[in-house]
């Protein structure tokens, strides 16, 4: 998972090598050069917002682009599946025998899914779709804010809890014959509550986006989340990733202030590069906020293939 | 990573890793006993689930709760729950006295679009198909050829949702009396394609007008007809009576005029 990581970093650089130093101003100055457009933010947040509105309208106006909801949809007529969700319901029908009733409209939301997010990448639907996400992401402002007014204490735990989350989910739904995750699944609640009109069940949302504010940042989609977990399996070997450039870098680490998984960006700190490239493993959500912010441009979309080539 | 950080990684995950099992233990036994306390009230659950639905306890954790037969239903009779009827959460049902199921979509279409098969289509187009076959032989050269009206009203004819039963003791046609007027009122948002009229699609009940010397309603409106439920002759009275045909779709209890529906569907037992 962390191939690179193993390997021996690369010798620190010397100053007159830093891209500001060349530029001949003060890491401070540079910095505050770029102006943050926040291009991939507004693109990204379209997205989001887009597809979920297209979930309503669909319904509430008859449309009838995209029906049902995150758990389970269809697409101008083709199927797209949950991926959680099915391995779920698969381990259950395998016990119990339902397994041949399943349809081919099944077979093919999942594999339609696999495959987009293998090309995607990691855990791209999580900020480009997730409707949690986008609550999240704004308790995630809140929670740095209270932070730094130290009103509130950072608690983190191990990023790998979520294997053990999605393990144990698995399991309970095959001791338990019920999609047990999908009763508490926000991202299912969010999607049903916006199509659907909202219920009782929100309150479990409340709970846990006042937890990640007042607790333990992003505390849900980083270590319990197994639908997220799943993506990050689906996109390891992925085209579509972030590229860094350590030439253009200047250490600034403005880009691990912004970015949803930090450790993600492990390669930016003075002297842990291995290597004058890297790309974002599977837990980068593709959300483009290093991309935005970064001063010297070293972080950039690409498509590992079609980057050699142009 | 040196070593000292790396045990304290360790120490981290295994403490955390700890709290997990244990809150997915929790959860665990809460579903179990949530489980064990309703499951009486899941086999004799009071709300119809949608045509063609599996036994109750595959349909639980067959259905994902993504909504398509919601969405597909035209005269939007398909409802999810919500969390105060328990771990059915999100799962589809049909409150028939608010909007039964009367077939006007004349497709199975929120069977069809199910993609886990707990509302299991196959059965239909089975149906469906042989009774096409049957069509075929003898009709095969009609100048007015037309397999559909047979094939849907196969399909129809094997739901089972449940079984009509009429309460003799607040029946209008019990007592003896006839009914005027619209059933349930002039802002009731019901829809109903009634099958004497020939109209081809569904229409609000709160449209139709009836004047029936004994009230037949339930009989009238009835989409399946005298296989379900038919007017008989009992004690020199004429009443309703259901037959073994009857679907469980719900019309008649969603046209029936007294304030207390005096006929319900009991559910198919899982």
């Amino acid at each position: 998972m962390f191939g690179n990581k193993n390997k021996t970093p690369l010798p620190v650089r010397n100053k007159e090598e830093l891209p500001h130093v060349k530029e001949g101003l003060t890491l401070k100055e540079w910095r505050s050069n770029h102006k943050n457009k926040h291009k991939w933010r507004t693109r990204r947040w379209a997205v989001l917002i887009g597809m979920n509105l297209l979930f309503f309208l669909s319904f509430f106006f008859d449309l009838s682009i995209l029906e049902g909801s995150l758990s389970g949809s269809r697409l101008l007529g083709f199927y797209l599946m949950d991926p959680f969700n099915t391995a779920q319901e698969l381990a259950i029908s395998f016990l119990t025998g339902h397994w041949p009733l399943l349809t081919m409209n099944y077979i093919i939301g999942i594999l339609t899914i696999i495959i987009f997010y293998a090309l995607m990448g990691g855990r791209s639907f999580c900020s480009w779709i997730c409707p949690y996400h986008f609550l999240a992401e704004w308790s995630e402002k809140l929670h740095n804010y209270l932070v730094k007014k130290k009103k509130i204490k950072e608690h983190t735990f191990n990023i790998s809890l979520r294997w053990v989350f999605w393990v144990g989910f698995v399991l309970l739904a095959i001791f338990t014959k019920e999609l047990v995750f999908e009763n508490l699944n926000p991202v299912g609640i969010l999607s049903r509550a916006i199509i659907y009109g909202p219920g009782l069940i929100l309150l479990w949302i409340l709970i846990l986006i006042i937890f990640e504010i007042v607790y333990s940042k992003r505390f849900w989609c980083r270590y319990v989340c197994p639908i997220g977990a799943t993506y990050s399996m689906i996109g390891h070997v992925t085209p579509v990733t972030i590229r860094f450039d350590l030439d253009k870098c200047a250490h600034c680490l403005d880009c691990q202030q912004v970015c949803l998984v930090p450790h993600e960006l492990w390669f930016v700190k003075k002297g842990a590069a291995t290597d004058v490239t890297h790309t974002t493993g599977s837990d980068c959500t593709r959300c483009g906020l290093c991309v935005d912010v970064c001063p010297g441009d070293a972080l950039k979309f690409t498509i590992k293939g079609l980057d050699k080539i142009t | 990573m040196d070593k000292n950080d790396h045990n304290l990684n360790r120490r981290q995950f295994l403490k955390s890793g700890a709290i997990a099992i244990g809150a997915l233990a929790a959860v665990g036994a809460g579903v179990g006993y949530l489980q064990k306390v309703t499951a009486e009230s899941r086999i004799n659950q009071k709300f119809l689930r949608p045509p063609g639905a599996l036994d109750e306890t595959t349909f639980i954790y067959g259905c994902i709760k993504c909504g398509l037969c919601v969405q597909i239903c035209p005269i939007q009779a398909i409802k999810l729950g919500g969390i105060k009827d328990g771990l059915a959460y999100g799962t589809p049902y049909i409150d028939v006295r608010e909007q039964a199921c009367d077939f006007s979509c004349d497709s199975m279409q929120c069977v069809e679009t199910c993609p886990t098969a707990v509302l299991y289509f196959k059965q239909f187009k089975d149906e469906g198909e042989k009774a096409i076959a049957e069509y075929d032989k003898t009709h095969r050269n009609d100048p007015d050829y037309n397999p559909f009206p047979v094939q849907i009203t196969a399909m129809k004819a094997i739901v089972k949702m449940g079984m009509a039963e009429v309460k003799p003791d607040i029946c209008l046609a019990y007592a003896g009396k006839g009914f005027k007027g619209t059933p349930r009122g002039t802002d009731f948002k019901g829809v109903n394609r009634s099958p004497y009229t020939g109209e081809a699609k569904a229409t609000p009940v709160a449209d139709k007008i009836y004047n029936e010397e004994i009230c037949n309603l339930c009989v009238k409106e009835c989409p399946i007809g005298d296989t379900a439920i038919v007017m008989e002759s009992s004690g020199g009275m004429l009443v309703p009576k259901v037959l073994s045909g009857c679907t469980g779709c719900g019309v008649c209890v969603m046209v029936c005029p007294t304030e207390e529906p005096s006929i319900i569907i009991e559910p198919i037992k899982a």
